[in-house]
């Protein structure tokens, strides 16, 4: 482990090769007089493309540690390294560069522009990049090519089916080439048929060298991943790989 | 800077889709800045308008005329005062007197003779056409010397037919309409008062503020008399305004030499105020600007009120907005916009959304100062629309800063989980 360099600014700083490190992470909430943990002292490191599910019941911690995979939040406590970027003491204007560079995300419900076509809503990562419409209009499309909807751009949302729109969300957290695409039950708001076809986008990307973390509550789901870390009670119960 | 640029024109973008999208809302919200801006133009085309109309039409009694008067001259609001109606009358010997100041070039009297004997309206008739509303005014072959009546056929009166009190006349343009439509009026006769006089020229069509076409206020339904021959027509004449011409460049000069003179005629007293009123194209122009400056200050306040509104209708409109689109605010935060984006977003959507309602009043505004201007001197500033755009603009920017900074403030995660 080489932990000279602090300020994390290449990839080789930071603990070892790895993508994601967690070290003595704690998320504590003040609930009047009392303290809620919903994080106690979770450590653990993600590899460039590894296929990791997080799985654990509702109020385990599961959804508290996606957002602080995802930047969305800062830990209390410990240490949080992505990609060789110390993100637990950065400031919201650091963490918005770091989720728009470093991270993808697939939400359960899409998460999508109800009013913006489909290309808009893959472009919308690149504008907060700063990057020049033409440039940004080839790499959106080229992304929505790539989840096999090159003939949907000028689609919005709702002339979409489901799987369709997930499958813009998958483009749009794609499309600036992030570190780590994080998925939160993307299944969830799925038939099973469609499901299964999300699933199988998953599997490819990760076969094309994405690094992939699933949040999920379902076991079948979790088991198409290669790892599978399990949480309760804001700790890690088990942390196994399956493949 | 280009990414900045390119930021911003993705906002304008953003902003403009959001307008077409909730088109009835966007114009609900924009129309006190609408009316305000209307407001705007309006007025100070109207302003404007008349202004220049007034300096024009002042300009061309010439920027030597003096004009001497019993009453005050110039824009007046309701009655003169019962001291300002006792004062004497200017006579004609006051006209004459002025000539020997060094700095008066010359002076002619006025002599109005409008109405005759007994207050009746003097009654004129030629070619079986009768009316009694033309101005008749005697005067003295000098008038000539003034250049403030431009000759476009026939000649003025001379000396001797002044002296001889022939009957003699010059008839303004809208008289020439009314009586010798279709020919030269020259050599015609014309009756007034059951006189006959002959017509010897004519005069041009004067510029003209309000009251062209033969009205009371038409300066052109004039006919110019000698002097004795006015009387003849009404011997008890007595209501004579003066017009002086100072010599080159020596115009304050010259007023202040007839005021002195005036004063020592009529027996003012040391101490007190004038009891008649001097007036020059600047001192009427001045008094003009003074009265549409209040004016313009009235229109400021009136259109800042209808901004205001308009203003806190944004407000109002932007913090619903912030609201209905917390998952939005989310999602573009969930995927790289920071605080600074935000912000940005919801301010120049707001400047965006009041710019065009800026927009809007100005085309309206333009087309109604365009309707106005048919029957009233308008001209639109050019300060105007631009001064009104960037006003709404502004408006949008300050009302919306307090929702866009909401919205940059919102978490995240709370946004994301909003239903």
């Amino acid at each position: 482990m080489d932990e000279q360099n602090g300020n994390g600014k290449s990839a080789a700083s930071g603990p070892g090769e790895a993508l994601i490190s967690m070290k003595n992470i704690w998320k504590t909430y003040q609930m009047g007089t009392e303290e809620l943990h919903a994080l106690r002292d979770v450590s653990f490191e993600v590899r460039r493309n590894e296929y990791l599910a997080i799985i654990g019941p509702s109020g385990s911690g599961k959804s508290t540690l996606m957002n602080l995979i995802g930047c969305l939040d800062s830990p209390t406590k410990g240490e949080y390294w992505i990609n060789g970027n110390l993100v637990s003491d950065m400031s919201d204007d650091e963490l918005a560069r770091i989720r728009n560079k470093e991270i993808g995300f697939v939400f359960q419900t899409f998460n999508l522009l109800a009013r913006a076509t489909a290309l808009h809503n893959v472009e919308l990562p690149l504008i907060y990049a700063g990057m020049r419409a033409a440039e940004r209009h080839d790499q959106a499309l080229a992304s929505l090519t790539a989840v096999e909807l090159g003939d949907r751009v000028t689609h919005r949302p709702n002339e979409l089916s489901g799987g369709q729109r997930q499958r813009v969300a998958i483009a749009r957290a794609l499309v600036n080439n992030p570190s780590i695409l994080l998925a939160d039950e993307p299944t969830g708001a799925l038939d099973s048929k469609t499901s299964i076809e999300i699933m199988h986008l998953f599997e490819k990307l990760h076969s094309d060298g994405n690094t992939i973390i699933l949040v999920t509550h379902e076991p079948e789901i979790a088991e198409r991943a290669h790892r599978v870390i399990t949480i309760r009670d804001g700790r890690i119960e088990k942390d196994e790989r399956i493949k | 800077m280009k990414i900045a640029t390119n930021q911003f024109y993705e906002n304008l973008k953003m902003a403009f889709d959001t307008l077409r999208s909730n088109k009835l809302r966007s114009f609900l919200t924009i129309i006190g800045v609408v009316v305000g801006v209307i407001t705007v133009m309006l007025i100070s085309s109207i302003i404007s308008g008349i202004g220049l109309a007034v300096e024009k039409q002042v300009k061309a009694f010439g920027t030597r005329s003096i004009f001497i008067y019993k009453q005050e001259i110039g824009i007046r609001f309701g009655r003169p005062s019962r001291e300002e109606r006792m004062r004497p009358d200017l006579t004609l010997d006051d006209a004459l007197a002025l000539r020997e100041l060094s700095e008066v070039e010359t002076s002619v009297p006025f002599l109005n003779v409008s109405s005759g004997f007994f207050g009746n309206r003097t009654i004129v008739s030629a070619g079986g056409k009768q009316t009694q509303n033309i101005q008749l005014s005697g005067t003295l072959p000098e008038i000539e010397k003034t250049e403030t009546q431009v000759l476009i056929e026939g000649r003025w009166f001379t000396q001797s037919e002044s002296d001889a009190k022939s009957d003699v006349c010059l008839i303004g343009d809208t008289v020439k309409d009314t009586f010798f439509p279709y020919k030269s009026a020259i050599g015609e006769t014309i009756e007034i008062n059951g006189r006959e006089f002959r017509i010897i020229g004519q005069l041009q069509k004067k510029e003209q503020l309000v009251g062209g076409g033969g009205g009371n206020n038409d300066e052109s339904n004039t006919i110019f008399l000698p002097f004795h021959a006015a009387l003849r027509i009404k011997p008890n004449a007595d209501d004579i305004f003066v017009l002086a011409i100072a010599k080159p460049g020596r115009l304050n000069e010259a007023r202040d030499q007839i005021e002195d003179l005036l004063r020592v005629r009529r027996e003012v007293k040391f101490g007190q105020k004038n009891n008649f009123s001097t007036a020059t194209a600047d001192s009427i122009i001045d008094q003009f600007k003074s009265i549409t400056a209040g004016v313009a200050l009235a229109m400021v306040v009136i259109s800042s009120i209808g901004l205001m509104i308009g203003g806190i209708g944004v407000m109002n409109i932007m913090l619903v907005s912030v609201t209905e689109r917390t998952r939005e605010i989310g999602i573009r935060k969930a995927v790289g916009a920071k605080r600074s984006d935000i912000l940005l977003q919801f301010l120049i959507e707001a400047g965006t959304l009041t710019g065009f309602g800026g927009l809007v009043g100005l085309g309206i505004g333009w087309i109604l100062t365009l309707l106005i201007s048919i029957v009233f001197p308008s001209y639109v500033p050019w300060w105007a629309p631009v001064g009104g755009f960037f006003a709404s603009v502004g408006i949008g920017l300050i009302f919306g800063i307090w929702p866009a900074w909401k919205a940059a403030r919102l978490d995240p995660i709370e946004s994301l989980r909003y239903e």
